[in-house]
């Protein structure tokens, strides 16, 4: 799970347009993938750092947690219904948003874009 | 070059006791339907279809934007007031657009917040239409998220609507079409999607009128799309069971914004459901 953060790291950090949507956003955020803790710290839209947890020092803005099999399934080209999108993935009981729920929402398109970036990519896509 | 054969004019009624300009688009002839769009959106959702030559052959397909949103105008000093829909005013102006062009019972197709209200008219006015096209439409669920979030001073209400919305698009949408339906959520007025998500979350009047609506004199189909999270399949089913015979159809690739996100995998089930309804011709598909 760590190379896929690292992955996201490296593809974020080279998507000029991503950098640039994100670029008032400076958040350490956790996710949580059946208890394993991974902390992303953002600065300016760039992630600069994954951490693995645990970590009861590192305070973060906002958490996602969920499951290595949901997150599997939310990366395919066509995820199924509720696999989709990370509020999908609340909805179906597969995911939770913990933290400060606005802070995402003020910059939900770039951490959904930003978190659908190892989505596979379909031949011609 | 090309040049659509959709065109556009306004209208002017009386809506709350004061005039409104409502923009409409229409395209085709013979059997009159009305389109009503989402929340937080406006008449450039149904463009597809009002661009159907085939649809457009036996239907006369007309859609307008609700005051607030879109070419419509909100009403004067709008500077000062709060913009909350309510079903009484979104009644009165379904009717009055009807009454404005000279409606004779069209059927009336809404998507979301358009379809809750058809499922209202259906139940309240059923002899002012000929039947009813719900689209990702239920009786009611409550909002998963804070309306309010989508107007505060310190954030862009229309961008964060998009990111929000952007749940309920199908990954089969295609790419162009997924971001010209989030456009027009980045585009509408401050309070706008707020207001209509007003109505649509917290209005749950419609539960005990499903009863009321006789299909036997003007008929309801349902489409629901898998991947709306909004108003999901079972939201849809459970609304379709409280109808008598009302009929209901699932589109497991599409979402809740069905002939925006993804017009080619929507045209089917519209053009079966224009085929459900009252003064069908033609083969549509």
């Amino acid at each position: 799970m760590l190379e896929i953060f690292k992955s996201i790291q490296a593809q974020l950090n080279a998507t000029p347009h991503l950098l640039r949507l994100g670029r008032l956003f400076s958040e350490t955020i956790l996710i949580d993938v059946d208890g394993e803790e991974f902390y992303l710290t953002f600065d300016k839209g760039r992630l600069d750092t994954v951490t693995p947890g645990p970590s009861r020092k590192t305070p973060w803005r906002f958490a996602l947690r969920t499951d290595a099999d949901a997150l599997a399934r939310f990366w395919q080209a066509r995820p199924e219904p509720g696999f989709h999108d990370i509020f999908g993935l609340v909805k179906i009981g597969r995911g939770r948003i913990d933290g400060d729920i606005l802070a995402l929402v003020k910059n939900l398109r770039f951490f959904k874009d930003v978190m659908t970036l190892p989505r596979v990519k379909e031949m011609g896509a | 070059m090309s040049i659509e054969p959709i065109t556009g004019r306004y209208l002017t009624v009386t809506i709350e006791g004061a005039p409104r300009r409502i923009y409409f688009e229409e395209a085709g002839q013979g059997r009159p339907v009305l389109c009503l769009h989402t929340a937080g959106a406006d008449t450039r959702q149904w463009r597809h279809l009002l661009n159907d030559i085939e649809i457009t052959k036996t239907n006369r397909l007309i859609a307008f934007d609700m005051p607030w949103h879109g070419k419509s105008l909100p009403p004067e000093g709008f500077q000062t007031q709060e913009y909350m829909l309510t079903t009484e005013a979104y009644i009165e102006t379904v009717l009055a657009v009807i009454d404005g062009l000279g409606l004779d019972r069209p059927v009336l197709a809404g998507c979301s917040m358009g379809g809750r209200i058809a499922l209202q008219l259906a139940a309240l006015h059923p002899d002012r239409f000929s039947g009813f096209i719900a689209i990702e439409a239920s009786d009611f669920q409550p909002a998963w998220y804070d309306i309010d979030w989508f107007h505060r001073p310190d954030a862009h209400g229309g961008e964060m609507g998009a990111a929000l919305v952007s749940a309920n698009i199908s990954p089969y949408a295609p790419e162009a079409e997924r971001w010209n339906t989030l456009w027009m959520f980045m585009q509408g007025g401050p309070g706008v999607f707020r207001g209509d998500l007003s109505f649509y979350t917290r209005d749950d009047s419609l539960i005990g009128r499903l009863g009321r609506i006789d299909t036997g004199k003007t008929p309801v189909h349902i489409i629901v799309g898998a991947y709306d999270l909004t108003c999901t399949p079972e939201d849809a089913r459970r609304t379709a069971d409280g109808i008598p015979g009302a009929t209901l159809a699932v589109m497991d690739e599409l979402g809740h914004f069905p002939m925006s996100e993804h017009p080619e995998g929507f045209r089917p089930f519209f053009a079966d459901a224009l085929a459900l309804m009252p003064g069908a011709s033609g083969n549509m598909r």
